[in-house]
């Protein structure tokens, strides 16, 4: 029965996360179970426990952005999550789903309005691939790209006023992961290992 | 330039004596912004001071009217005034790159027969004073004193633009069970509490209205997937009625009128619908209530779209951790009322020593905002139940 359709569930720091996660467990013929937006990094990690707890027998998938906070993606994983049940992914974008994004060079630059040769060739090397997104949309063509996009002088912030709505328009869109996935080998890993995670769910079944 | 001279006029900046809650609130307004306080810290009040202006000149408004209609001066003036001073109520109204086109002062007392009085009335445009009153005829004849130049068709030719711009305020705050039962607030046209709402809806220009409806549907559907079809229409008596087809096991669905509507229906509703109608400033009060905490996360976002579209302005006061926790909302945007014995006062999130070092350590504004409006001793709430 639901052998044809497994749900995947699955906990995310924002919303243009889970757009992006999303779309993820959509292309490996499962369906998405609720999403835990944490609003926040560090609310994340305080469920993760829990989490880690209720994948022993559902699958779960929690993505985290690598950020400046660990050296690499398996450093971070070790610091957040040292035994993680079968069942549960701990993916980590390197350095931020933004990178994953970017690596499908050809429709960012068509989203932004801006020179295709100006998105970078390898976004998993960028240091700050949302600053990277952002200082693309500072020349977008379109003048609603750069104020929804670009933050404004005074606000402290990093980001426009509607950057995650347009982040997401994008995700859900024309971003396609399984070009992205080629210049990125953050996402190629995730994509695999989300396969995986629903062979062992499926083979599993099996047995019980 | 151009371009932005066609963005339209909005409150840049707020200046209070004794309104209310307010002894003293000087502060610049952006083009979004968001009150936050502890209950009764007065967000509503605050935002009352621009339904007031609107008053002032609105059809069957007026100076007086506008008093009279908030209890008279005595109920206006701030219970933490010394003896028995004036209120004062600064505006100023521009666009961003043009902050202080207009600038209008009202300061008023009332005489002893417990009537307003003016006084003090002055507008400025770019910085030149364009009158001042009281002036020689008010001297000679203080009756004059109880009206506004603002309400004279006679004399505001100079200053139409400003005149023009405060009736564009628009408030709406739905409450269901009004908007369920209009018999209560039978002809009151732009009651705030959306009474009319329907009204409203059925006022609107055929084509428009359809339209405005069509795209309502959409949005209300990423809340309330089952919803299939969203029209007006008037029943034999001529009252117009919003229906809604819901999906339904049956295979052609199942119509409910706006008194089956859920609360957050409704109000989700009313909170389009007004993002879509009028261009001047929208005041909201606390938009998150009956909503999904997940449908309030979206709300920072759409108003920062339609404001990117239509320039127009949006004073939100909330309580809600999930509209505050959006990473687009800029710390200059955030208004923080703090209430204290000598009346309220109001400062930008950007001016809280912690913010800037909480936000750069992956914190949100939430986490900046909720412990500073939450009440010191609310855990004592848990004793009133003994």
């Amino acid at each position: 029965m639901s052998r044809s359709a497994p749900i995947v569930f699955a906990a995310v720091e924002g919303m243009t996360d889970e757009v992006v996660l999303r779309r993820l467990i959509d292309e490996i013929d499962a369906s998405t179970g609720p999403v835990h937006v944490a609003g926040g990094k560090a609310n994340l990690r305080r469920k993760v426990n829990g989490y880690n707890h209720a994948a022993r027998h559902l699958p779960w998938v929690i993505l985290v952005d690598l950020n400046h906070e660990a050296d690499c993606a398996p450093a971070l994983r070790a610091d957040w999550l040292p035994s993680p049940n079968r069942l549960m992914l701990f993916r980590v974008a390197v350095r931020t789903v933004e990178a994953w994004l970017l690596a499908d060079a050809e429709q960012i630059a068509q989203f932004l309005r801006v020179s295709v040769a100006r998105v970078p060739r390898f976004p998993d090397s960028l240091i700050d691939p949302k600053r990277t997104l952002i200082d693309l949309a500072r020349h977008s063509g379109s003048r609603a790209m750069r104020e929804d996009m670009v933050p404004r002088p005074k606000t402290g912030r990093s980001e426009g006023p509607a950057y995650a709505s347009r982040i997401m328009e994008f995700a859900r869109g024309s971003w396609r992961p399984s070009i992205a996935q080629n210049h990125s080998d953050s996402l190629r890993r995730c994509r695999e290992a989300l396969r995986r995670l629903l062979f062992d769910y499926r083979a599993r079944g099996s047995h019980t | 330039m151009a371009k932005s001279a066609q963005r339209p006029m909005r409150f840049t900046h707020v200046r209070l004596e004794n309104w209310r809650n307010f002894t003293n609130v000087d502060t610049p307004l952006d083009r979004r912004v968001f009150l936050v306080g502890p209950n009764a810290a007065g967000k509503s009040n605050l935002l009352d001071v621009f339904r007031f202006l609107r008053d002032l000149v609105a059809v069957g408004g007026g100076f007086q009217e506008a008093v009279r209609r908030r209890g008279g001066v005595s109920r206006v003036r701030c219970l933490a005034a010394r003896r028995k001073p004036a209120i004062t109520v600064l505006v100023r109204v521009g666009t961003t790159e043009e902050p202080r086109l207009w600038e209008y002062e009202l300061c008023f007392h009332q005489d002893v027969r417990s009537r307003p009085l003016i006084k003090r009335e002055r507008v400025s445009q770019n910085g030149s004073l364009v009158f001042k009153r009281p002036d020689a005829e008010d001297e000679a004849d203080q009756e004059r004193l109880t009206q506004t130049h603002l309400e004279q068709v006679y004399v505001n030719q100079e200053f139409r633009e400003l005149v023009d711009f405060f009736p564009t305020v628009n408030y709406l705050h739905v409450v269901p069970q009004l908007v369920r039962e209009p018999d209560r607030s039978v002809g009151r046209a732009n009651d705030p509490f959306g009474g009319d709402f329907l009204e409203r809806v059925a006022k609107a220009q055929e084509k428009t209205r359809k339209a405005w409806l069509r795209r309502i549907l959409d949005a209300l559907r990423v809340a309330v997937p089952q919803l299939d079809e969203l029209e007006l229409f008037r029943d034999n008596r001529g009252t117009p009625h919003l229906r809604g087809k819901y999906k339904h096991w049956r295979p052609r669905g199942a119509w409910q009128t706006e008194d089956q509507f859920s609360d957050g229906t409704l109000r989700l509703m009313g909170l389009l619908w007004i993002t879509l109608a009028g261009s001047g400033p929208l005041l909201l009060e606390e938009p998150e209530m009956s909503l999904h905490p997940e449908v309030v996360r979206y709300i920072p976002q759409m108003f920062a779209r339609m404001q990117r579209r239509t320039g127009r302005q949006v004073m939100i006061s909330t309580h809600s951790a999930d509209m505050l926790r959006d990473t687009g909302i800029g710390l200059n945007e955030v208004l923080l009322l703090e209430p204290s014995a000598e009346g309220t006062t109001a400062r930008a999130a950007a001016d809280i020593e912690e913010a800037t070092a909480l936000l750069e350590q992956g914190c949100t504004l939430a986490d900046v905002i909720i412990p500073r409006t939450r009440p010191a001793n609310v855990e004592q709430l848990t004793l009133f139940g003994d």
